[in-house]
């Protein structure tokens, strides 16, 4: 690094990377040669240096203070019964044995649990193997439009999604069933038979957002140094040796930190999807956490009993994201942080 | 004049000004409604017309609309987050989650309001009367809402049946649509008799009686209070649900078909019967299937309510409370003002603007004060009331329409269900989800009718029994 500023930006800047505040003070002037800076002095000295990219990320970090860290405190209406005309009234855990009383709630989390282990085992996997089936087209046209073609579904609504199922998988009319009645099958109502709706969740979410999320993993192959592949090469591996041994390692932090921030959401089972391909026949088998609380909380403005409930789910969620970060870390040396 | 008795007398003419200001000043109040919104300029000129005739009745209100998302659920949503931040405007209409805020307090008693009203008290139906007594925080100046089946008429004459008068008669129509080809697609078979969407409610509207469902609670042999929900009446109903979905004359995809699936499938001639939900819903299906075959002139007959061994009539109306409506904030300091706007609606200068729409737009008058409605009234719906003293100068209804509220007039019966409270409400839903479960599977043939006792144990473990003792103290003998 050198010692003008503007150069000392550029050099941030190709390396693409905004040093932390300390490594950058701590690294002025660069190599051995850097001008000692007191500790005491980091902060001002680094302020003043880099404040442009301070001032370019105070917007972020006001967003994320207002909207992520502010209603935390808020998360203490769990334990309270809301007052529209203040003060609230501490109830303590009244509102969690509510939620865990419940005739239901058992099924629900049961529910929640089952659809939520698919998705994860199931659906996690299918951007990873995008990805890479991409990453071996070597027409470029041809790989644009295909990208193109499979990110679409993701800008599409749930209430598309779901008319489209519901069309497609009608008993009477639809494509599905009627391919199968060609094939000499009989019909079945995938959307009512209590067995089959599970699926059609797991199969529209991969359809929807397969693509879309191919996206990081293809980010992830292109960062990838062409280096080892021309060493791979020369080494005399083929192309799914390639795969496997330089495209694969060269994946997987990009793949445990996904997991693992997947991980934090597995409560979290998807309400837009869920609400619309949910009905009176399959109710009970896809009536999730987010639902049950938006009927008996949102929808009837029992605020506490639903922020309980979102207390519940944050807990399990970070609960989960703390145990698959430290076991990554001990299986592949990766985590989130 | 000097100088110093032009300034006393610009001080004394400032200080009379003051002193009468006040009692010309206008009034702000803040209206909250699902359809008043200001981006819609029909909402806004509703709006200033209100304004303009409170003003000539010498009520000055500003009446400043909130915008609140559009669509039920964002409403209702948007609606108790605005309230639970302490925004409360003087009108609020609700569409849902506003138990939790007469249980707070901020929701004014109407009834002391209604009772010394001009006009609000002459204009409520006898179902406005029961809810108001049993929850006097909510108004809904509406008939009741109880869907009536209606069928193409011309069908009906080609068939060469009467309108059905029973129950077995209703099978034995669905089954004469099922077999002829009405459509003329060439194929016989593919008709259903009979289609609706989500639920059975629709149907429960005229086969409730008819089972002998005659209400949410009813008496067992021996005394005991039980939801009608496990009674051998519903079972008998349900049946006959199950038994017409098998033989293809009641639509098996009814649970997840939505309305407009419902209503294409009716106007393409998919299905022969639907519900239309009111008289003004059923002259809607009208209208969509004149457009749907242009040049054939279709007109719907309104079919009857059958008699059964249960007996006859519209399902009994729950009037624990109203479902939605308008309220006044009790913190409100303008409750005078906020409870005039709402007397003025129900009045007949208030439903003149709020169902007949504007001058020259949705209706014009001649010099003679006869009125005539224009194509564009079919765009127009009412924002606050539908008075039971108001009559349209011409009327606003088809004569199928007509026949629809009359039926329903007649035939208003009260339902003993009553507002849970709060701690029930994990039961309740429970119970009812367990309900729409098994009803529907009974329905589509995923479940057998042999497994009603499994689905009555289960009903009352989710909550059925508990709801039955509490029913048993507030019903008592």
């Amino acid at each position: 690094m050198v010692a003008k500023d503007g150069q000392k930006i550029s050099a941030v800047l190709s390396n693409g990377n905004v040093p932390a505040l300390g490594a950058v003070v701590g690294g002025i002037g660069g190599g051995s040669g850097a001008i000692p800076v007191t500790s005491s002095g980091n902060f001002r000295a680094g302020l003043r240096q880099w404040w442009p990219y301070y001032a370019m990320m105070a917007p972020g970090l006001l967003f994320f203070f207002i909207w992520h860290y502010v209603p935390i405190w808020e998360a203490k209406m769990a334990f309270e019964q809301v007052r529209i005309i203040p003060p609230n009234i501490w109830v303590g855990l009244k509102n969690f044995q509510q939620l865990f009383s419940s005739p239901i709630f058992y099924s629900v989390l049961a529910n929640t649990l089952i659809i939520s282990g698919m998705k994860i085992l199931l659906v996690f996997p299918v951007p990873i193997i995008v990805a890479l089936l991409l990453n071996e087209i070597r027409n470029g046209k041809l790989r644009g439009v295909i990208q193109s073609a499979i990110y679409l579904p993701h800008f599409l609504s749930w209430v598309v999604i779901a008319g489209v199922f519901i069309a497609l998988l009608s008993p009477t009319d639809g494509a599905v069933n009627q391919i199968q009645q060609s094939m000499g099958f009989g019909t079945t109502n995938y959307l009512t038979n209590t067995g089959t709706i599970r699926w059609v969740l797991v199969i529209s979410e991969i359809w929807r957002s397969a693509g879309w999320d191919s996206l990081l993993y293809l980010a992830a192959i292109f960062a990838i140094d062409p280096q080892l592949y021309e060493a791979a090469e020369m080494d005399g591996a083929n192309r799914w040796q390639k795969i496997r041994h330089v495209t694969i390692p060269g994946i997987v932090p990009t793949i445990a930190t996904l997991f693992i921030l997947n991980m934090g959401m597995f409560l979290s089972a998807d309400l837009n999807q869920i609400i619309n391909f949910q009905n009176d026949v399959n109710a009970s088998t896809i009536d999730i956490l987010d639902t049950y609380v938006y009927r008996l909380g949102l929808s009837t403005g029992e605020y506490a009993l639903a922020t309980a409930a979102g207390l519940f789910k944050a807990v399990i969620g970070m609960v989960l994201v703390v145990t698959s970060h430290l076991v990554s870390k001990r299986l592949t040396g990766k985590g989130v942080w | 004049m000097t100088l110093k008795k032009l300034l006393l007398a610009t001080t004394a003419m400032a200080v009379l000004g003051s002193a009468v200001v006040p009692a010309m000043a206008q009034t702000t109040i803040r209206l909250v409604s699902k359809d008043l919104l200001t981006t819609n300029p029909d909402d806004v000129k509703e709006i200033e017309e209100i304004e303009a005739a409170l003003k000539a009745q010498g009520h000055d209100i500003d009446i400043q609309t909130v915008d609140l998302p559009g669509g039920t659920s964002a409403y209702v949503d948007a609606l108790g987050v605005m309230l639970l931040s302490g925004d409360i405007p003087d009108i609020i209409y609700f569409q849902g989650g506003d138990q939790k805020m007469a249980e707070q307090g901020i929701l004014e008693d109407l009834n002391p309001w209604i009772e010394k009203s001009e006009h609000i008290k002459a204009a409520l139906w006898p179902h406005n009367v029961e809810r108001l007594a049993n929850y006097p925080y909510l108004l809904y100046i509406y008939p009741p809402r109880a869907p009536q089946p209606v069928m193409r008429k011309d069908w009906l004459d080609q068939l060469g049946l009467q309108p059905p008068k029973t129950v077995e008669e209703y099978e034995a129509l669905f089954q004469a649509i099922h077999d002829a080809d009405l459509d003329g697609d060439g194929t016989k078979g593919n008709t259903l008799g009979l289609t609706g969407f989500g639920n059975t409610n629709e149907l429960d509207s005229i086969f409730n009686q008819a089972f002998g469902v005659t209400g949410t609670w009813m008496k067992t042999a021996d005394g005991a209070w039980v939801n009608s929900r496990v009674t051998d009446a519903e079972k008998a109903k349900i049946e006959f649900y199950a038994r017409l979905a098998e033989k293809g004359l009641f639509d098996k995809e009814y649970v997840t078909n939505t309305f407009d699936v419902k209503e294409d499938k009716f106007y393409t001639g998919k299905a022969g019967v639907v519900f239309g939900s009111s008289p003004e819903v059923i002259d809607i299906y009208s209208g969509k299937m004149r457009q749907a075959h242009p040049g054939e002139n279709i007109e719907l007959t309104l079919l009857p309510i059958p008699s059964g061994l249960g007996g006859q009539g519209l399902a009994a109306l729950d009037v624990s409370k109203e479902s939605r409506g308008w309220a006044i904030s009790s913190i409100s300091e303008h409750k005078d003002e906020a409870f005039a706007v709402l007397d003025f609606m129900a009045s007949k200068e208030g439903q003149d603007i709020d169902r007949m729409g504007f001058e020259g737009v949705h209706h014009t008058t001649d010099a003679s004060g006869a009125v005539t409605f224009t194509d564009q009234i079919s765009t127009w719906y009412a924002r606050f009331f539908n008075a039971a003293n108001w009559e349209p100068p011409v009327p606003l209804l088809s004569a199928t329409g007509q026949a629809a509220l009359d039926t329903i007039k007649a035939n208003f019966v009260a339902d003993n269900a009553f507002v849970w409270p709060a701690e029930y409400a994990a039961e309740v839903d429970a119970a009812e989800q367990v309900y729409r479960s098994w009803v529907a599977k009974f329905i589509t043939g995923e479940a057998s009718l042999d497994q009603w006792d499994q689905f009555v144990s289960e009903y009352n473990a989710a909550g059925g029994q508990r709801m039955a003792e509490y029913a048993a103290t507030v019903l008592g003998q």
